[in-house]
């Protein structure tokens, strides 16, 4: 329980940290932040603005305050009433606007998370398992490809093999399980790969300990061995791994939103950078890192589990 | 004992049933709001209040529903407060303005049927009496009244341009606008889609913009704002006419790719600029048709005149004969577009003919840089003049997808020409912020030149001494009395002619290099037929008169 609160107490203190640095490096970018809102929603990204223009916006989003203010007030928002501030774009509530994206992410970086570990882990042991034949070499040839593969040519490449040759799924919407497909294969391709790689040296490390070696000249079966002895122990670099790819998912989703009009958080954060949207900027991070924090949380409760000997308090 | 198994398998239960009731949980209402969305059985909206569901069999519906890839995400269906005004208006054909434009620019009647300027600030507007709004109620002119004042309280581009100082509906069909200063390009601004009219019944009682309620041939139906998805349905009371189609499904698809492989995949029937590299490909293709056409929009390259080498305007010439116009517009824009001249389309009624573009003539760009004393003195094929190279930086966005690769050819041509040009290809914080430093040589965009159908925005932006869109920061006195001079005369002939003036001084002296004219390439199923481009429009509109035949 204490060590529920510390931790607890440490998550509040990151997401705090994270607004902070956020809306303060959001000041440090070039480009005038009342300019840029304009630019966005009326005039035009080409065209120009005017003085008159910039000090109305200015004046209506408190833009001239000293930033400590600024922030100060974001946060006695945040805190006393919930409130996160309105989008200076879509002049929406920031919440509500998270509530009608974020399903779209969780629901993206959920099923890619999926799909990487149970291609990575089976196919890591797998590979481990097959060490040094030839179907070792061929699934190490390709981890290798997904490692190194940009994200939007391996989404390119999807559609063009799945959508338009063999015409099984869309190319691009949402809302259906099968506009999920393409974009989620896509995503996880490179953290199947990171995990399966992790999964194989892993699993070849303890496959060379002494206690496997004894299982196995008691005869035990291969299944068993894998199972009550090896997996346990195998695991514990393989969730670190996961969770640090849970990183990368919430990264390149960017660029796989925009390619499948996915109507994620990922592309909004984006575009709300451009326009120096800034209080959707604040809710977007801390959205992405409030879900980063929570599978960290996972992760190290997973450990306990795995290694006894892991204790926190 | 312990259960040793047991920690691993938990790990990949929990796993994979979150994976799963995230994925299926939400797929399964999704699903079905999607699959109505495009079969138009029934409608689902985001925002219960924005939705007006409406029958129809499926086998109608499917056999004239056209599903429209739109270029952008489309985020809003506010034409108010949030800048969906030309998607609402030229997209989806639901709201119209007071003025039209013809192809050659010149102004047509729209909503309204004629005006005229009473005396020097005050102009008369007639209004068709046969127009009702999707609510069912009449278009008065109370109801212009009520949106133009909405308009220009939101929007301060729209009112800094009108010059509004009182609208009064005189009767029911008369509407009598005062503008604070003379300003005959008032009607010009009417035919700009932030200014469509919209029906008091967009808003509910606390005044926030519900759905666009408009005049044209298709009305509202729905906008999902989950999947975002409009969907817009004939309008059978339009007083246009015949509709052509039943209903139209709007996605917006931001990848150029994705666009592409779509229409060829089946999922849109219509849609806009696939890469320009793709066009004749997908053009090949059985059922897939690919139009280019001119649109509004230049390429051109500002100068920074304050910089030394680049105030001599011989060094400016030079540049403009180095660069392969024709080229890029072949290679790099693959003919969606065309070699410049002057800021205006030749097609537009105020344009000088009497320009065309500077030609590639690199001898020519020689003997001028050589006269301005850039000449390449040690041999490393860089001009320089008193011990300083001739090195320039060019910055540009990639936000329109021709100006990077058309900035990388603008520097290697110029390169020919002893002109060393590193280019930059940057965020519009950052360019902003450098143009307002005074920190960079030469700057790529494409700007939009009939945002008013009338030669007067432009010029005065772009050339008058204290222009708002003045980059280069040129002065001219003569530029400047011309325009002015013209801004005061009402007669259109009269007023070209002055404006013919400015253009060919400006031709003369390359504050900018107008590079090429903006295209846009239409790509669509050979079954939509009835399509006409518009080239007064943003990028595309859909016209009532297409139908499908399948």
């Amino acid at each position: 329980m204490k060590y529920f609160l510390k931790r607890a107490g440490f998550m509040i203190l990151t997401l705090f940290a994270a607004c902070a640095l956020t809306f303060f490096l959001m000041n440090v970018i070039p480009g005038g932040t009342a300019e840029l809102i304009i630019k966005h929603t009326f005039v035009g990204l080409e065209e120009s603005v005017t003085e008159e223009q910039i000090n109305q916006v200015s004046s209506r989003y408190n833009l001239d305050d000293p930033l400590y203010l600024q922030f100060f007030m974001w946060v006695k928002e945040a805190v006393l009433r919930g409130d996160i501030g309105t989008s200076y774009v879509f002049k929406k509530p920031v919440l509500y606007l998270l509530t009608l994206r974020l399903p779209a992410t969780v629901q993206l970086a959920g099923a890619s998370m999926g799909l990487s570990v149970v291609a990575g882990v089976s196919l890591g042991i797998y590979s481990a398992l097959r060490e040094n034949r030839i179907s070792d070499h061929v699934l190490r040839v390709i981890t290798l490809f997904g490692v190194s593969m940009p994200g939007f040519w391996v989404a390119l490449l999807l559609i063009l093999v799945f959508s338009l040759k063999l015409k099984l799924v869309p190319v691009s919407g949402y809302g259906n399980l099968e506009n999920l497909f393409l974009p989620a294969a896509a995503l996880s391709l490179h953290s199947a790969a990171a995990i399966m790689r992790v999964t194989r040296t892993s699993m070849l490390e303890t496959l060379g300990q002494e206690y496997i070696r004894f299982a196995k000249a008691k005869g035990l079966p291969v299944w068993k061995i894998m199972s009550r002895h090896a997996l346990k122990n195998a695991m514990l670099p393989v969730i670190t791994v996961i969770g640090f790819q849970m990183g990368s998912l919430l990264g390149g989703a960017v660029v796989i939103e925009k390619i499948f009009a996915w109507p994620g958080i990922g592309s909004l954060l984006v575009d709300s950078i451009s326009a120096r949207d800034l209080p959707m900027v604040q809710g977007c991070v801390l959205a992405i890192v409030t879900m980063f924090l929570l599978v960290h949380f996972l992760v190290d409760m997973l450990y306990t589990h795995l290694d006894p000997r892991i204790r926190y308090g | 004992m312990k259960n040793k198994s047991s920690p691993l398998l938990i790990l990949l239960i929990i796993l994979l049933t979150c994976a799963i009731l995230v994925t299926s949980g939400c797929s399964s209402t999704k699903e079905s709001e999607a699959k109505e969305a495009i079969s138009g059985l029934e409608v689902t909206s985001g925002s219960e209040a924005a939705s007006q569901p409406e029958g129809g069999s499926e086998a109608d519906s499917e056999a004239s529903t056209l599903v429209l890839g739109e270029m952008w995400e489309i985020d809003s269906v506010d034409t108010i407060n949030g800048g969906a005004g030309t998607l609402i208006c030229e997209k989806a054909a639901v709201t119209e303005t007071l003025v039209g434009a013809n192809e050659d620019f010149s102004l047509k009647p729209g909503l309204a049927t004629s005006w005229e300027q009473l005396d020097e600030n005050t102009w008369e507007f007639r209004l068709r009496d046969n127009v009702v709004f999707h609510d069912g109620s009449r278009m008065t002119a109370e109801e212009v009244k009520f949106t133009l004042e909405k308009v220009i309280e939101a929007n301060s581009k729209v009112a800094s341009m009108l010059k509004v100082d009182t609208i009064e509906a005189v009767d029911n069909y008369t509407l009598k606008i005062k503008t604070t200063e003379i300003n005959p390009i008032l009607p010009g601004i009417l035919h700009y889609p932030d200014t469509a009219i919209i029906s008091p019944s967009s808003f509910d009682a606390a005044g926030e913009f519900v759905k666009p309620v408009g005049t044209g041939p298709y009305k509202f139906e729905s906008f999902d704002e989950r999947t975002r998805v409009l969907t817009v349905v004939k309008n059978e009371n339009w007083w246009g006419g015949e509709v052509g189609l039943d209903r139209m499904v709007l996605r917006g698809i931001p990848d150029p790719n994705t666009r592409a492989m779509a229409i060829e995949n089946g999922e849109v029937d219509f849609t806009v600029d696939v890469p320009y590299s793709e066009t004749d490909r997908i053009d090949a293709i059985d059922g897939i048709n690919v139009e280019k056409y001119r649109t509004p929009r230049v390429y051109k390259l500002d100068i920074n005149l304050k910089h030394e080498p680049l105030e001599d305007v011989r060094v400016r010439q030079a540049m403009s004969y180095a660069i392969d116009r024709y080229g890029i517009v072949e290679h790099v824009l693959y003919n969606v577009g065309e070699a410049a001249a002057g800021p205006f389309l030749p097609t537009m009624v105020w344009a000088n003919q009497s320009l065309s573009p500077y030609t590639r003539d690199l001898e020519k760009a020689d003997e001028l840089l050589t006269a301005a004393g850039w000449v390449d003195t040690d041999g490393d094929g860089i001009r320089d003049r008193d011990g300083k190279t001739l090195k320039l930086n060019l910055m540009t966005y990639s936000a329109r997808p021709g100006l990077p690769p058309m900035a990388e050819a603008m520097a290697a041509q110029l390169k020919e020409a002893g002109i060393d040009v590193e280019t930059e290809v940057m965020e519009m914080g950052s360019i902003d912020d450098r143009r307002e430093k005074g920190n960079w040589d030469l700057y790529l965009a494409a700007y939009n030149i009939a945002m008013v159908p009338d030669p007067e925005y432009i010029l005065t932006n772009w050339y008058i001494t204290d222009g708002p869109d003045n980059g280069p920061g040129y002065s001219n006195p003569e530029v400047d009395a011309l325009i002015k001079e013209a801004r005061q005369i009402t007669d259109l002939g009269e007023r070209y002619k002055k404006f013919n003036d400015v253009e060919a001084i400006v031709y003369e002296e390359q504050p900018m290099i107008i590079v090429a004219y903006y295209g846009c390439a239409i790509v669509k199923k050979d079954y939509v037929k009835g399509y006409v481009f518009d080239p007064t429009a943003h990028d595309y509109r859909i016209n009532a008169e297409m139908y499908l035949e399948k």
